[in-house]
């Protein structure tokens, strides 16, 4: 029976690929499949970084700002404070995040204001909003979108800065979800060797290519595959957002104290 | 010169084959004409308005947007009612999936389905949308009414104070410029569409682009329509005067051929038609056929005189005498013409170079084309005395030579209430008020300027020299004063900056307590604020009213109306007040209301200059022809006078100046002298040959007085139908025109017989 269904594959593939019909070869794993290998690729369970963001109009104009992070897994959920060092004006002000992986609950999220001396409560924001005004929105800023978003497809195999690596197309699984998050498409190119995204193109409502997701480096912590920087080019307006990562330490012992609003008003000593 | 017009007589049939020749050539390059009506490129590079306006595009990547309201008048609730949220959510979704319209930002695309509400909660702010997704129960509508207004950022803005209407407001595609038209279209068709599913609402579409797009192809689709109505006018008018086809069928191929040769050397020369030249081909018509009518009078008159000599005789003699008074009318109608080149705007260049162009075509057309085919046709049957107007200009000549002192009273009566109107006579330019009322697109930028902030824009860019200088306490509080200050106009709907939103940022952190509804008393607030919005908003929410530096700062003003007047008085405002509001930081102006009043002033001027250049120029070819100061000064009095009487008449029915209207003065002054040359020169000729000056008046009149007063009657019949044209620069030009003839020719035919009778 085994061997009858395998000379009937074979024997398909081989009809189709003589008929010029590009479909990927059998063995190909399926495009929901390879994003899944994304989704649980390894992060480390904390992380400790510095970021520096650059955000670029279209005029060239640059603004920068300069954070440091720390993030603590707790199972799928995980906890995130980040304090702004640079510029002068924001100083000290400090972002303290609760991510939940069950999509029904909103994250929570607190900001402290120096110059109120108050810590705000944040809206829980829409999935397709933008990240403090970068041109990331909340749902660009996860390892993968949530993949029962999209119907994943397959597209083929591409070169990219000489990496093998698999093109894989998404699609909004209802008019909702395209509204909510902004895309009519999108399309990752995944390294192979490690399942990290390192380009991903989407395209609007109107179906206009809208943004470019570059990742150009990646090394390699503690045996966890890390980005040194990502860049996000707006090719409508030709804004762009380039976020340099740098100080990475995973799996430090961060204490559960560290991530509540009196770190937060306190701020990173 | 004799031997010139012999040898046209005797070789007709190679003058016809080489005016056809010639004809073929410019009729091959006709394919190649285009259309020009974005009005950007027709404004001079180095003008501030220009260039304020791309900085605008450019820095604050702001422009004139497409308006679209929708009103529901039926429904208690107005707008809140789950059909009319529908609507505007189907048309806003619909613009976002068309490439027409740029919908990036949220200034890009404003309708109740993409603003948000800046709301202070128990812990925090909260930035999110007015309606995620069109509200449906009872209770969200109540909802989103009163956010809205508790909001107040959008009251009269986006939604109007009574409810009853709202705005969608959206930036066409930049690769769009130029061809709003199609952008109307694509707006009509949709809503023709949901107009045809029935429901409450109705959907009105303006804005500048709109009223500009539909403005440029008004313009010569008018003009097309009034072409053949011209022709037929003239053939009716030919006709009665000459009363056989002969005398219709010669000037009007006389002037259709100018006017193809005219198209033609425009195409040839790669210069495009714009709004203002549409007007070309029509003049070309009216002014045109003068040379032909007074020829063909002339030739017809001299083989009246001599019956015993043959046609060819009469054809040269009659063009030894008129051949110099039309190209003295051809030259002083072309100096006329050519004196709009002082204009700084491209169009009004073009439109006198053109003019000129074809009227000096129509002079050579006829002195070839004439002769010629009057050479090849046999002799005229019809003497002169079947000739039409014989009834009146004997009536005329009794009344100039008996009645001198009440024809003096009446010119006298006319120049004083002249003098009285010149003096009333006012600046302004609004292009949607050049629609007629009826018109759809008129009608909804009332009504929506009626119930909304305005939908023209005054733009202020202020730069405060150093990056963050704008979130100065300081700098914000000049912003707010000066919207304060604007606001207190009543053309002045609305106006909006940072410091607005800065300050409904404030009272939103201090628990909605309106006593902090004023911008942050520190720049790192400020700071922090815009920092807190960030983590809802999307990146350029604020790019048009804040440079991503902090450091310029944009304010935009949004006025009922484009009148230029209106807009000129806000800038006066502004700028009086800048020391004090901004002391140390440069001020900068733009947008529709900025260039209209500029171009205003720029037309302004430039007429006037214009117009005094083509007076004095005119006045020197005539001192070159007459070789006497009298003579050439007495020229210059009917159109000296028609120029008095039609600003005078602008003033008295308040009648603004503007481009379309302040061009007549030169235009008239061009065409209107012809009268008053071809009048002395004939009265000149007379003069020596008959005794009395009586015997002078009645013979001038029966020949050139016959003449002119046909000339008067199509120039006068041609611009009149104007009138019937679908915008009011077209029938403004038309009927200032015509009366200015009007005025020209009175003046020369009744005048000119009493100022010379001490001559005698």
């Amino acid at each position: 029976m085994k061997l009858i269904k395998q000379t009937l594959w074979i024997t398909l593939t081989v009809l189709t690929v003589g008929l010029g019909i590009n479909v990927p070869a059998f063995a190909d794993p399926t495009g929901l499949e390879i994003m899944q290998a994304v989704d649980n690729r390894e992060d480390g369970d904390t992380l400790q970084q510095n970021i520096h963001q650059i955000l670029i109009d279209r005029n060239g104009n640059k603004r920068k700002r300069h954070m440091i992070s720390f993030r603590k897994d707790y199972g799928k959920d995980s906890k995130t404070i980040v304090f702004f060092a640079e510029p002068a004006n924001i100083r000290d002000t400090a972002l303290l995040t609760f991510d939940y992986d069950d999509p029904n609950t909103d994250d929570d999220q607190w900001l402290y204001l120096p110059a109120l001396k108050k810590v705000r409560r944040i809206s829980s924001s829409d999935r397709g909003d933008y990240f403090m005004g970068t041109d990331f929105t909340f749902e660009d800023m996860k390892q993968t979108p949530e993949l029962q978003d999209y119907h994943w497809k397959l597209l083929g195999s591409e070169k990219i800065r000489g990496f093998d690596c698999w093109k894989v197309e998404g699609i909004p699984a209802s008019n909702d979800v395209a509204r909510e998050l902004g895309y009519s498409r999108l399309v990752q190119w995944i390294r192979k060797d490690n399942n990290f995204t390192i380009q991903a193109y989407y395209w609007d409502q109107a179906g206009r290519e809208l943004k470019h997701l570059e990742i150009p480096n990646l090394t390699q912590i503690k045996g966890i595959w890390s980005a040194t920087s990502v860049e996000m080019m707006n090719i409508q307006n030709n804004h762009q957002t380039r976020l340099e990562f740098s100080e990475k330490l995973y799996n430090a012992n961060l204490k559960d104290r560290m991530f509540t609003q009196r770190t937060l008003k306190r701020g990173h000593r | 010169m004799s031997s010139i017009f012999s040898f046209i007589v005797r070789r007709a049939w190679w003058i016809l084959i080489l005016i056809a020749l010639i004809t073929g050539g410019f009729v091959s390059q006709l394919s190649s004409l285009k259309m020009e009506t974005n009005i950007e490129n027709m404004l001079p590079k180095s003008m501030d308005a220009y260039t304020n306006k791309k900085k605008l595009e450019k820095v604050f990547s702001s422009a004139d947007m497409v308006v679209v309201g929708i009103t529901n008048y039926h429904n208690p609730q107005g707008i809140y009612n789950p059909h009319t949220l529908q609507l505007i959510d189907e048309l806003t979704q619909w613009m976002k999936q068309h490439k027409e319209f740029q919908t990036l930002a949220l200034a890009d695309l404003m309708s109740l389905s993409t603003i948000k509400d800046i709301r202070g909660t128990a812990d925090g702010m909260e930035v999110e949308q007015f309606m995620e997704r069109p509200a449906s129960s009872p209770e969200d509508m109540t909802r989103l009414k009163e956010r809205l207004i508790d909001n107040g950022l959008y009251m009269g803005s986006i939604v109007s104070n009574d409810g009853k209407g709202t705005l969608i407001v959206v930036r066409p595609s930049s690769e769009y410029v130029g061809h709003y038209h199609d952008i109307y279209k694509l707006i009509k068709n949709k809503v023709d569409e949901i107009n045809a599913r029935g429901g409450e609402e109705s959907i009105l579409i303006t804005g500048r682009p709109i009223v500009e797009g539909v403005f440029g192809v008004y313009m010569p689709q008018d003009m097309q329509k009034m072409q053949p109505i011209i022709l037929a006018l003239l053939a009716l008018l030919l006709f009665l005067s000459f009363r056989n086809i002969r005398g219709v069928l010669i000037p009007l191929a006389v002037v259709i051929l100018s006017e193809l040769w005219m198209l033609g050397t425009m195409a040839a020369a790669g210069i495009p038609i714009y709004t203002v030249t549409t007007l070309l081909p029509v003049l070309i018509l009216a002014i045109g056929i003068a040379d032909s009518v007074h020829l063909l009078t002339h030739i017809r008159t001299e083989a009246g005189r001599d019956t015993s000599s043959d046609k060819f005789t009469a054809i040269v003699r009659a063009m030894q005498a008129m051949w110099s008074p039309i190209l003295m009318t051809t030259l002083t109608t072309a100096v006329g013409f050519l004196s709009m080149l002082t204009s700084q705007l491209l169009p009004m260049r073009f439109f006198g170079i053109f003019a000129a162009v074809g009227i000096i075509y129509a002079f050579i057309i006829t002195i070839l084309f004439i002769p010629a085919i009057e050479a090849l046709l046999p002799n005229r049957e019809k003497s002169l005395d079947k000739l039409a107007f014989t009834g009146y200009i004997q009536w005329m000549t009794r009344l100039t030579l008996t009645n001198p002192k009440k024809i003096l009273a009446a010119f006298s009566i006319l120049f004083l209430l002249s003098a009285i109107g010149l003096s009333q006579l006012h600046v302004n330019s609004s292009l949607v008020s050049e629609f007629r009322p009826s018109d759809p697109i008129r009608q909804a930028d009332d009504t929506l300027n009626k119930h909304f902030a305005g939908t023209n824009s005054l733009d202020v860019m202020v730069d405060s020299g150093k990056q963050d200088g704008v979130l100065e306490p300081t700098f914000l509080s000049g912003l707010a004063k000066l919207q304060h200050r604007v606001e207190q106009e009543a053309v002045v709907g609305d106006s909006s900056s940072i410091a607005e939103i800065l300050a409904e940022m404030n009272k939103v952190m201090h628990a909605g307590n309106q006593k902090y509804h004023v911008p942050p008393d520190s720049s790192e607030l400020a700071a922090q604020y815009l920092l807190l919005y960030s983590f809802s908003g999307a990146p350029d929410d604020f790019a048009s009213f804040i440079t991503s530096d902090y450091r310029q700062a944009h304010i935009r003003i949004q006025m009922k109306n484009d009148s230029s007047a209106d807009a000129g008085k806000i800038i006066a405002l502004i700028r009086a007040n800048a020391p004090q509001w901004f002391p140390s930081d440069k001020i900068e102006f733009a947008g529709t209301a900025y260039t209209s009043t500029t171009f205003s002033d720029l037309v302004i001027t430039g007429q006037i200059q214009s117009l005094l250049l083509a007076l004095s120029l005119i006045f020197i070819l005539c001192l070159l022809m007459f070789r006497n100061l009298k003579d050439a000064a007495l020229s210059m009095l009917p159109v000296s006078l028609a120029v008095i009487v039609i600003y005078g008449v602008m003033g008295l029915f308040g009648i603004a100046l503007e481009i379309g209207t302040a061009v007549t003065g030169s235009m008239a002054l061009g065409i209107g002298i012809d009268f008053a040359i071809h009048y002395l020169y004939r009265y000149r000729f007379y003069n020596i040959e008959k005794s009395s000056h009586a015997e002078v008046v009645t013979a001038c009149n029966e020949d050139t007085g016959r003449a002119i007063a046909f000339n008067a009657l199509v120039v006068i019949g041609g611009f009149l139908v104007l009138l019937t044209a679908n915008l009011y620069p077209q029938v403004k030009l038309g009927a200032l025109v015509a009366s200015s003839m009007l005025i020209c020719y009175l003046a020369t035919c009744y005048l000119f017989p009493i100022l010379l009778k001490n001559e005698k």
